[in-house]
């Protein structure tokens, strides 16, 4: 059968009343935790994971793919809205439609956001229809020594590219494979680094680490530096006709489809995710733009080139997530959580073994794209509520969340206990500069790495040249050098780039706060 | 503020002059060392079965290498000066000082969590965690966090609990609710 018509299997399964239900439900509350300010993607979705526990497979992936739009959907509804002077200059994209939200330009800037998103979501989840299939056939070649070359990409560039410094990415990439380790090892039944502790035999269980690190290490990043007093949401116009204008389509079709263009390949190879690619395309838009003058001002195409890049890498993430089971990012990594909590092993071997469900999940992708755009605008009114609640009752119930969750893992008050050490952990990673998404990638690849090298080895009897000497993995570590020099490339004029930026931009900045 | 805002990283430094010795910074980085030593170490405590190739500390040796190498060479760029870039957040205040208080509290609040679980049930040891965090972060009335931790507690349990199943313990308070399930 041929991808197309196990695609429309797809839709039949997706489309069934139940499951429509799941990706509402799930794209409803993706969109409205993505919203919520100091709650990124990743933490999005570590922290909704528990909510899937007790459905069935496809509904449970359904409901994920439609938190996992959402979500990534959902924050830049925060930056447009939410007024904090300070802050939006630390992030590119961020800037213009904040500033087109404080000329009184916000509903544009949402409803480009809005539009670009679906466009470039549902772009690259046809690039995903037609380029996955392929990828999974070419991988099932694949030997051992392949996919830990493949994995050790993966290492090295989420190592590497993922954060402020390059030492201190590997080394939060070596403590994820460190409590990787901990526990009993598989193929020869010996107890590691568990210190004669029961509660350890088992290992640490991920979804501790990955709620610890983001729920409750970034909230107590937060609350130990919170921002009192009144919150301060940017006023937007109602009604549909303050939307978008004839001027703003015309501006913005171009960069929509550009942003695609640019993301969904970055997002398909490890190069540090969805930052690069809506950074390349917040240049690139204002390199072609005829409004110069307008970025740093409110540019409409500084927010539909990044926006659709950001949606676009987000599919693309997927691609070696379902074909290789890869994840090159810390949210991609918490969605291989979630599959390995139903014993399903994303890879080329999942599209053999369950095609139903994969295809089923690929249609509830494009589903999530429609149900986000009809959703989103109308309810732009309840996202400003969201926006408004109280710090100290939102940080609250993030932090009770995420007790519930670890505590629903077992039903041990152990793993609370976990829970709070790690997140004590993640709070001092953020405080010294270390990302923490090299972590998580690093505990779930690290004992897959383990157990295609000690297979590589073993059909090779112990001579480690086999890692190199296969045609594959000998390329892909050409590649490897490649996409490191050319991540750190990129990242250096990102920095001076958005430094300029933020040069340029300063005073307008203390201008607004005056007036 | 008087002076014009030019960019995070100067802003940080006008404000929060760095001391010469970045103290807690190398302690974090020596403790990495450590859990790198404590790696290396720990390898030898692995029992190796008889007559198998590839064993079981291949892999702990490559991990520490990696935690042993990236450690050191963040001490080295710590004592260069290499100091750390920190994040800033949407509701992230730039110019505060870090708040140890509220973070003692916060904490506790969560241990009180999870030793209360058992002995009153998770509802209202959710309504305990989320009031002290509520309170910790300065909400204007402090019993408020308590009463909407509680209801949040309640309709989780029923929801989780008592209509999907999941074992949250009742606690002798709601022990007549989930009886009802």
């Amino acid at each position: 059968m041929d991808s197309w018509s196990l695609l429309l299997e797809g839709f039949a399964t997706a489309l069934q009343p139940q499951y429509l239900v799941f990706a509402l439900v799930g794209v409803l509350i993706g969109t409205a935790v993505g919203v919520l300010p100091g709650i990124g993607p990743a933490m999005t979705v570590a922290l909704l994971l528990p909510l899937t526990y007790t459905l069935d497979p496809t509904a449970a992936l359904i409901t994920f793919a439609g938190i996992y739009y959402g979500g990534m959907y959902g924050g830049s509804t925060t930056s447009i809205l939410l007024n904090t002077p300070g802050e939006s200059a630390s992030i590119v994209t961020a800037i213009e439609g904040n500033k087109m939200a404080k000329i009184g330009r916000g509903a544009a800037a949402l409803a480009t956001a809005a539009i670009g998103s679906f466009v470039a979501g549902t772009l690259a989840t046809v690039g995903l229809t037609l380029l996955a299939p392929v990828l999974a056939q070419f991988a099932v070649g694949l030997g051992p020594a392949d996919y830990f070359a493949l994995i050790v990409i993966a290492f090295i560039t989420v190592g590497a590219l993922i954060g402020s410094s390059v030492p201190r990415g590997m080394l939060s990439l070596g403590v994820g494979l460190f409590l990787g380790l901990i526990g009993t090892d598989l193929l020869s039944g010996q107890q590691r680094y568990t210190l004669g502790l029961l509660a350890l035999s088992d290992g640490v269980d991920i979804v501790l680490v990955a709620v610890g690190l983001f729920a409750v290490g970034e909230t107590l990043y937060i609350a130990a530096r919170l921002r009192h007093g009144a919150v301060d949401v940017i006023p937007v116009a109602r009604g549909w006709r303050t939307w978008m204008t004839r001027e703003d389509w015309k501006r913005s079709w171009k960069p929509w489809l550009r942003g695609t263009v640019i993301g969904f390949p970055i997002g398909t190879i490890p190069a540090g995710g969805a930052d690069v690619a809506t950074f390349l395309s917040y240049a690139t838009e204002r390199k072609l733009s005829k409004h110069k003058d307008e970025f740093g001002r409110g540019a409409i195409e500084g927010v539909a080139g990044p926006e659709s890049a950001n949606n676009a890498a987000a599919a693309g993430v997927l691609v070696p997530l379902l074909t290789l089971g890869l994840p090159t990012t810390a949210t991609a990594a918490i969605i291989l959580v979630a599959f390995q909590a139903y014993g399903l092993q994303p890879g080329p071997l999942l599209f053999e073994s369950q095609p139903a469900l994969v295809w089923a999940l690929v249609a509830s992708l494009y589903l999530g794209n429609v149900i986000l755009i009809v959703l989103n605008l109308p309810l732009v009114g309840m996202w400003v509520k969201l926006l408004q609640i109280p710090r100290p009752y939102l940080y609250a119930g993030i932090l009770t969340f995420a007790a519930f969750g670890a505590y629903a893992l077992n039903f041990a008050v152990v793993d609370i206990l976990i829970l709070v050490i790690v997140g004590v952990l993640g709070y001092f990673m953020r405080r010294f500069g270390y990302p923490v998404a090299p972590l998580v990638v690093g505990m779930i690849l690290g004992p897959m790495a383990e157990e295609y090298l000690r297979k590589a080895l073993q059909l090779s009897q112990g001579d480690l040249t086999t890692l190199v000497t296969q045609p594959f993995a000998a390329a892909a570590y050409g590649v490897l050098a490649l996409l490191v020099f050319g991540g750190l490339w990129l990242r250096r004029r990102q920095r001076r780039y958005e430094q300029q930026l933020t040069e340029t931009i300063a005073v307008p900045i203390t201008a607004d706060q005056e007036v | 503020m008087n002076a014009p805002l030019t960019g995070a990283s100067e802003r940080a430094e006008v404000t929060r002059p760095a001391p010469r010795v970045p103290v807690s910074e190398l302690v974090f980085a020596l403790l990495m060392l450590g859990l790198g030593i404590f790696a290396i170490v720990g390898v030898f405590n692995i029992h190796i079965p008889v007559g198998v190739q590839v064993g079981p500390t291949v892999f702990p040796i490559f991990v520490s290498v990696v935690l042993l190498a990236s450690a050191a060479a963040v001490l080295y760029g710590v004592l260069r000066g290499r100091r750390a870039e920190v994040e800033e957040g949407e509701d992230i205040d730039p110019d505060a000082r870090t708040d140890w208080l509220t973070l003692a509290k916060i904490i506790a609040g969560l241990v009180a969590h999870l030793l209360l679980i058992d002995l009153i049930g998770w509802a209202p040891a959710a309504a305990v965690l989320f009031g002290v965090v509520a309170w910790a972060l300065g909400a204007k009335r402090w019993w408020l966090g308590f009463v909407i931790g509680l209801a949040i507690g309640v309709v989780v349990q029923i929801v989780f609990g008592g209509l999907l199943g999941l074992s949250l313990p009742w606690g002798p308070a709601l022990g007549w609710l989930g009886g009802m399930f």
